[in-house]
C-alpha cells in the first residue's frame, strides 16, 4: 500500500495540472463509466473513483520541489542570467515581473488562475556569487516560499548543473497545495519547466514557442486537446518584441 | 495564405488561414516556391501518431525564400533574400547534443518537450508539422513558414539550380544517405533495404556511393521496384518469395552484411504475423507493426549491422531480441541529423553525382494536396515522389 501510494505521488507529479483538476477529471471519468451501464463502464468508474480519492487524499498543504539541469554554459554565466530578478519572467512562465526593492528585498507578482495577481515580498538569504542564491518569502506575503539554486562546475568540463530547490506553500494551511492553488498546475512541473526554459534562454538566448504561430481551424476536437497539451498556456510569449527592445 | 492542415484521420484541407509572424528573435519566414509531401507524413494522415490537433499545418520538406528575419539572426549566416532550404528537424546549435553534430536531438528546440519525455525518456528535437508531442511547430505545406533558429538549420542554395534538384535535401536525400552511413559498410558489402520509397531509393544510391557491392531491394510495387533496379539493385517483391529463405539463397547462406529497414511502423506483410499486428495496431494496443523490423533481425549476418531510418512512434510486441543479441548484431537508428549531410550533399548534386529529380513522380498545385495525400498512401498513379507548388492554380505534369 505504501509502495502504491509512493508511486502514485510520483505519477501525480508528472502531470501538468494541480490536483484538483485531477479530482475533476476523475469524479468525470466516474460519471462517464456509470454511464456506460457496461462491464467496462463499471470498471471505469470504479478507476476513476479510487483516482479521485487518491488525489484527494494527497493534497498537502505544502509542496517542496526539486529539479536539475545539465547546461552548457560556464557557473558565471548561468548565475548572471539568474541573478538579474526582473528577467526571471523571461523563463518564469507564471511570473509578470519581479521588482528589486533594494541589494536584498524585491517585491514579485505572479499570475493565478483567471490572471489573479498573487503577490510577494522576498528576501535573499545567501548570494554567493557564481554558486548558490537562496530566498525566502516575508511576513504578510500571499504566499509562503523559500527556495535556492546552485550552480556547480561538472568536473568532466560539460558544462554546468543548475538545481533549484523550492518550496511553496499558504499561510494557514489551505486545503489545497500552495503552488497548485496558486497557478492551476503541479509545483514539480511548473519548477522543472522553469529550470528548462532558464537552459534554453542561457543556450539559446529565446525560449522556444509556438504561442501566437498560425494554424487551421482548430474545431470542438481541436479546442480540446489545446487545453490539454495547453499550447496556450504552458507556453511563455513570443520574445521578439523584448529583443527588438533590447537592440533599440 | 493558403496550407494544408490536418483535420482528423484521413481529412487533410486546404484552408485559408493568417501568414506566419515572426514570434522569438532567431525566426525567419520563408516564402514557399517548392515542398513535399512525406512518407512520414502518410503516418499521421492514416491517424497513427498521437498528439495531432485539429488545424495544425502539415509539411516539414521544404524550400523557398527567407522574406523576414528577426533581430536575434546572424546575419552572416542567412538574411533576406537567401534562396535556402530548410531540413525538417530544428535545432538550436548550441545544445550539448548539437555541438555532438546530433542535431534531430537538439535539447532545446521543442517547446512541449515533456510530452515526449513522457513516452521516450528525453525528447529529441522538435520538427516542422509532426505532432504537438514534437514541437507543434507549423509545418511547410503553404505558402509561407516561420523557420526557428534560421540561422542553424536553412541552407543557402545558389541561383541556377532548379527546386527540384535540391528540395529533397530537406529530408529525403540525407535521411536515406544517413541510413546508408549507418550501415558501417565496408567496400563490397551485401545490404537489404527494406522499401523502396523515395528515402529507399537515396538510400539505395547512397549505398552504393559508399562502396557497397549489392544492393537487395524488397517491395512489391512494381514501378519501385523498377526504381530500385534502374540504381543497380536486385529487388524481391514480397508477395512473390519469402524474404528470409531468398536472402539466404542470394548471400549463400551468410546473409547481408547489413539490413536497412527503410519501411518503419506501418510495414505490410503475409500470414499470420502480420494479422496479429494489424489487429493490435487497430484496437490502439500495439502503436507500429514491426513486420520489416523483424525479418531484418532474422535475416542480418551474424555481427552484421541494422539501420533504421523507419519511422516508429510507440511500442512494437514480439522482438526477436533473442536472436539480435545471440548474433551479435549493431542497430542505428535516429532521425536525421540534417546539418551534417546538406552540405556534403548538395556539392555532389552540384557535382552531378545525382540529380534527385528522379524520384519525382507528380508535380501538383498545393491545393490538390488532399488528392495528393491519397493517391501517395494508396500507391495510385504510379505515385512515388509529390512535389506541391504553393503559388501555382494549374500544373502540365
Amino acid at each position: 500500500m505504501q509502495r502504491s501510494s509512493a508511486s502514485f505521488d510520483h505519477f501525480s507529479s508528472q502531470l501538468p495540472f494541480g490536483p484538483k483538476t485531477l479530482v475533476l477529471g476523475a469524479a468525470a471519468l466516474v460519471a462517464y463509466g456509470l454511464t456506460r451501464r457496461s462491464k467496462t463502464g463499471t470498471a471505469l468508474a470504479a478507476a476513476g473513483g479510487l483516482l479521485a480519492y487518491k488525489a484527494a487524499r494527497g493534497q498537502s498543504t505544502e509542496s517542496s520541489t526539486h529539479a536539475v539541469f545539465l547546461l552548457n554554459a560556464s557557473p558565471e554565466q548561468a548565475y548572471k542570467l539568474w541573478r538579474n530578478f526582473k528577467g526571471l519572467p523571461r523563463f518564469m512562465a507564471h511570473l509578470k515581473s519581479v521588482r528589486e526593492l533594494d541589494s536584498r528585498r524585491s517585491e514579485w507578482i505572479a499570475l493565478g488562475p483567471g490572471q489573479r495577481e498573487i503577490r510577494w515580498h522576498a528576501e535573499i538569504t545567501d548570494d554567493t556569487p557564481n554558486q548558490r542564491i537562496a530566498w525566502r518569502s516575508l511576513p504578510n506575503s500571499d504566499v509562503y516560499t523559500s527556495g535556492s539554486v546552485e550552480f556547480r562546475s561538472d568536473p568532466q568540463g560539460r558544462g554546468t548543473f543548475v538545481s533549484a530547490n523550492v518550496r511553496y506553500g499558504i499561510p494557514g494551511g489551505s486545503v489545497t497545495s500552495g503552488l497548485a492553488a496558486l497557478f492551476g498546475k503541479n509545483p514539480e512541473f511548473v519548477v522543472r519547466e522553469d529550470l528548462r526554459r532558464f537552459k534554453q534562454l542561457l543556450e539559446t538566448g529565446e525560449v522556444p514557442t509556438t504561442r501566437g504561430q498560425t494554424h487551421g481551424p482548430r474545431g470542438i476536437h481541436g479546442h480540446t486537446e489545446q487545453v490539454l497539451f495547453r499550447e496556450k498556456t504552458n507556453l511563455p510569449d513570443p520574445q521578439v518584441a523584448l529583443a527588438y527592445s533590447h537592440s533599440a | 495564405m493558403k496550407a494544408v492542415c490536418w483535420m482528423g484521420k484521413e481529412k487533410m484541407q486546404v484552408h485559408d488561414v493568417p501568414d506566419p509572424k515572426i514570434l522569438n528573435p532567431r525566426d525567419a519566414i520563408v516564402r514557399i516556391t517548392s515542398t513535399c509531401i512525406c512518407g512520414s507524413d502518410l503516418h499521421l494522415y492514416d491517424g497513427f501518431i498521437p498528439t495531432m490537433e485539429q488545424g495544425d499545418i502539415l509539411g516539414h520538406e521544404f524550400m523557398g525564400e527567407v522574406i523576414e528575419v528577426g533581430p536575434g539572426v546572424n546575419k552572416q549566416k542567412i538574411k533576406v533574400g537567401d534562396r535556402v532550404v530548410v531540413p525538417f528537424t530544428i535545432a538550436c546549435g548550441n545544445c550539448h547534443s548539437c555541438k555532438d553534430q546530433l542535431w534531430s536531438c537538439c535539447d532545446n528546440s521543442n517547446p512541449n518537450a515533456w510530452i515526449a519525455e513522457k513516452m521516450m525518456g528525453y525528447s529529441p528535437s522538435g520538427l516542422f508539422g509532426y505532432t504537438h508531442m514534437l514541437g507543434g511547430y507549423s509545418g511547410g505545406q503553404a505558402q509561407y513558414a516561420r523557420v526557428p533558429y534560421a540561422d542553424v538549420g536553412p541552407i543557402k542554395i545558389p541561383d541556377g539550380i532548379p527546386d527540384e534538384k535540391v528540395v529533397f535535401l530537406s529530408d529525403i536525400f540525407p535521411t536515406g544517405y544517413m541510413g546508408a552511413e549507418n550501415c558501417n559498410i565496408r567496400p563490397g558489402d551485401t545490404i537489404a533495404v527494406w522499401g523502396c520509397g523515395p528515402v529507399a531509393q537515396f538510400a539505395i544510391r547512397s549505398c552504393f556511393m559508399l562502396g557497397a557491392g549489392r544492393v537487395i531491394a524488397i517491395d512489391r510495387v512494381p514501378e519501385r521496384l523498377e526504381m530500385a533496379r534502374a540504381a543497380g539493385a536486385e529487388t524481391l517483391n514480397f508477395d512473390e518469395v519469402d524474404i528470409l529463405e531468398a536472402l539466404q539463397e542470394m548471400t549463400g547462406n551468410r546473409g547481408p552484411d547489413a539490413c536497412m529497414d527503410v519501411v518503419g511502423m506501418e510495414a505490410s506483410g503475409h500470414g499470420a504475423m502480420y494479422a496479429y499486428d494489424r489487429a493490435k495496431q487497430l484496437a490502439r494496443i500495439e502503436t507500429d507493426r514491426p513486420i520489416v523490423l523483424r525479418q531484418a533481425i532474422m535475416a542480418c549476418k551474424k555481427g552484421g549491422t541494422i539501420s533504421v531510418p523507419g519511422v516508429y512512434g510507440g511500442f512494437v510486441d514480439k522482438i526477436p531480441f533473442g536472436a539480435y543479441m545471440n548474433k551479435g548484431i549493431t542497430m542505428k537508428t535516429g532521425q536525421t541529423h540534417m546539418m551534417r549531410y546538406m552540405g556534403p550533399l548538395l556539392e555532389r548534386v552540384q557535382r552531378g553525382d545525382i540529380d534527385p529529380s528522379f524520384v519525382i513522380s507528380h508535380k501538383l498545385p498545393l491545393d490538390q494536396a488532399p488528392e495528393g495525400y491519397r493517391i501517395f498512401r494508396d500507391k495510385q498513379d504510379r505515385c512515388i515522389k509529390i512535389v506541391l507548388k504553393p503559388w501555382e492554380q494549374q500544373l502540365a505534369a
